[in-house]
């Protein structure tokens, strides 16, 4: 058999071998490295067998045995991932973010049709909501099965969530690994990228001193012109609110200057935090209780004067509206800073 | 190994189906976890030039007396795991075949270094249970008492294992490898 023959034996077999390798394998054109890396072996092989040391189609075919069939050494390509149910603990992440933006959609589109049905007066209310209950349900439960499927049959065909990523896109994220683990910096277990900085405290330290400036502003009432024809009552309040506004501001400052080293002092300090913001609701309530002292200032037409006019009693109760929506933002804004005591938890490791 | 025998006598046990796929499957279980281990060794023993894939294989044949064997195939994908991992590099002649040379990174020697220890002092353990002696070189190398890392007794400097960070001078004092 000539050394023709002889390749096409081996051409054969590669291009089985090619056909069973993983698509992500195939995508990257790395395969074509693979077969001749297999090709080489196989003459290797060949040439050992012969008793003269040069390949015959009978070396051929018995190193082409040796190395396995195609299956088996596709299926070594494919065994890639660390298996967690059906989906690899790779895919995984990757899985539940697809979900949870599929179900955000299909939730969001079942509502909007729902309720354009019900502007237009295609049907009542009780079919609006059992509506919008059985799309979600119809939806999200199709979108789960066909999620599931896809993700399994990724998972056994080995791929990776960097197999669908540029080779420029994997390059900066191999960069961005190396670059983390010369600076020590921490790597997600689960999306194993580096973990970003607990906080920015150049941000903090200039946010910090804004509100030092405007806490040091409301008690220092440094416009007399303005001062005088306020009631001292609100500004007695007004400097207990500056009083608040500072504190935090030291605090927010304070985060900056510690930086990302200590986190026991960061979660110290959100403590404290929370404290001032609670504290401070109170005197929120007793301006919701005077709404005759709250000043509107207007400039009086024939002299141009400044001229504090108060509220209309009409008004009040926006007032007091108002003033129960500030008190409910900043308990809202609490959850924050228990946010990143649970968050610095995990950067103390 | 069962896979290598042939079946001579239809009332031997290797007859039996059920048999046969049983100890095959065992058998290539337990090579699967100390293929990559034992091809990491033969990279090892190349040295800093590395070695190609067939060199490896026939490499490995020999150190195990023809015990591990492995389809030829599949050793490649096997070395493209651990170059993912940057376990091993590798690095294609220039001229000639231009075969690929694998050969092993810093970080891969520590990989195993580690599991070296690990399957070193496992088979220490377990092998009471096959009434068979394993007898671990302990003037040549120390096995950390905490994670079993495999380390080296010539750099007589060290003082922690680099894998776990347990201080091994008492260890190494015992020996009289190191003055009070």
């Amino acid at each position: 058999m000539s050394e023709k023959e002889m390749s096409n034996l081996i051409k054969e077999y590669l291009k089985e071998v090619k056909s069973k390798l993983p698509e992500w394998l195939k995508d990257k054109k790395e395969h074509k490295e693979i077969l001749a890396e297999l090709e080489e072996h196989i003459w290797s092989k060949a040439g050992e067998l012969s008793e003269t040391g040069q390949p015959t189609s009978e070396t051929v075919r018995r190193a082409i045995t040796h190395m396995g069939t195609p299956s088996s050494i596709a299926k070594e390509y494919k065994r890639r991932g660390t298996p967690k149910f059906y989906i690899t603990e790779e895919m995984w992440p990757a899985f539940i973010k697809v979900l949870v933006i599929v179900f955000s959609v299909i939730i969001g589109i079942s509502i909007i049709t729902q309720v354009v049905n019900f502007i237009f007066g295609n049907v009542d209310f009780g079919e609006l909501v059992g509506g919008i209950i059985s799309g979600i349900q119809i939806g999200c439960l199709s979108a789960f099965a066909i999620i599931t499927i896809i993700f399994v049959a990724l998972s056994m065909e080995g791929y990776f969530p960097e197999d669908f990523k540029s080779k420029k896109e994997r390059e900066k994220y191999r960069q961005e690994l190396e670059r983390a683990r010369k600076e020590g910096i921490p790597i997600s277990e689960i999306k194993k990228k580096p973990i970003k900085p607990f906080m920015k405290p150049v941000g903090e330290i200039i946010g910090g001193a804004i509100v030092i400036m405007i806490g040091i502003f409301f008690i220092a009432q440094p416009i007399p012109a303005v001062t005088s024809i306020i009631d001292p009552e609100f500004l007695l309040y007004l400097r207990f609110a500056g009083m608040f506004i500072l504190i935090e501001g030291i605090l927010d400052l304070s985060r900056g200057l510690i930086g990302n080293r200590q986190m026991f002092a960061q979660q110290i300090i959100h403590g404290i935090t929370i404290g001032i913001k609670l504290a401070s609701i109170s005197v929120v309530i007793l301006m919701m209780n005077r709404p005759e002292i709250f000043p509107i200032l207007v400039v009086n037409e024939p002299g141009d004067a400044l001229v504090n006019i108060g509220i209309a009693p009409e008004f009040y109760g926006i007032f007091r509206g108002i003033a129960g929506l500030i008190i409910a933002l900043v308990a809202l804004s609490t959850i924050e800073d228990f946010y990143k005591i649970y968050k610095a938890e995990k950067y103390k490791k | 190994m069962i896979k290598r025998v042939r079946e001579l006598d239809s009332s031997a046990l290797i007859a039996s189906k059920d048999f046969r796929d049983f100890v095959e499957k065992q058998e290539t279980e337990i090579n699967r976890g100390i293929s990559s281990l034992c091809i990491l060794s033969i990279i090892i023993q190349a040295g800093v030039e590395g070695s190609h894939g067939y060199q490896i294989l026939k490499d490995l044949e020999a150190k195990t007396s023809d015990m591990l064997v492995i389809e030829e195939g599949t050793l490649y994908p096997i070395l493209r795991k651990l170059e993912d991992d940057n376990i091993i590099k590798s690095k294609r002649e220039q001229s000639g075949r231009k075969r690929k040379f694998y050969s092993v990174t810093e970080y891969g020697k520590k990989i195993y270094n580690h599991l070296a220890g690990f399957y070193s002092k496992l088979t220490e353990a377990i092998g009471p249970l096959f009434d068979i002696n394993i007898n671990l070189k302990g003037e040549k190398y120390l096995f950390c008492p905490m994670c079993a890392n495999k380390i080296e007794l010539t750099n007589l400097q060290l003082r922690f294992c680099d894998v776990c960070g347990h201080n091994i001078e008492k260890e190494l004092k015992e020996r009289g490898l190191k003055n009070e």
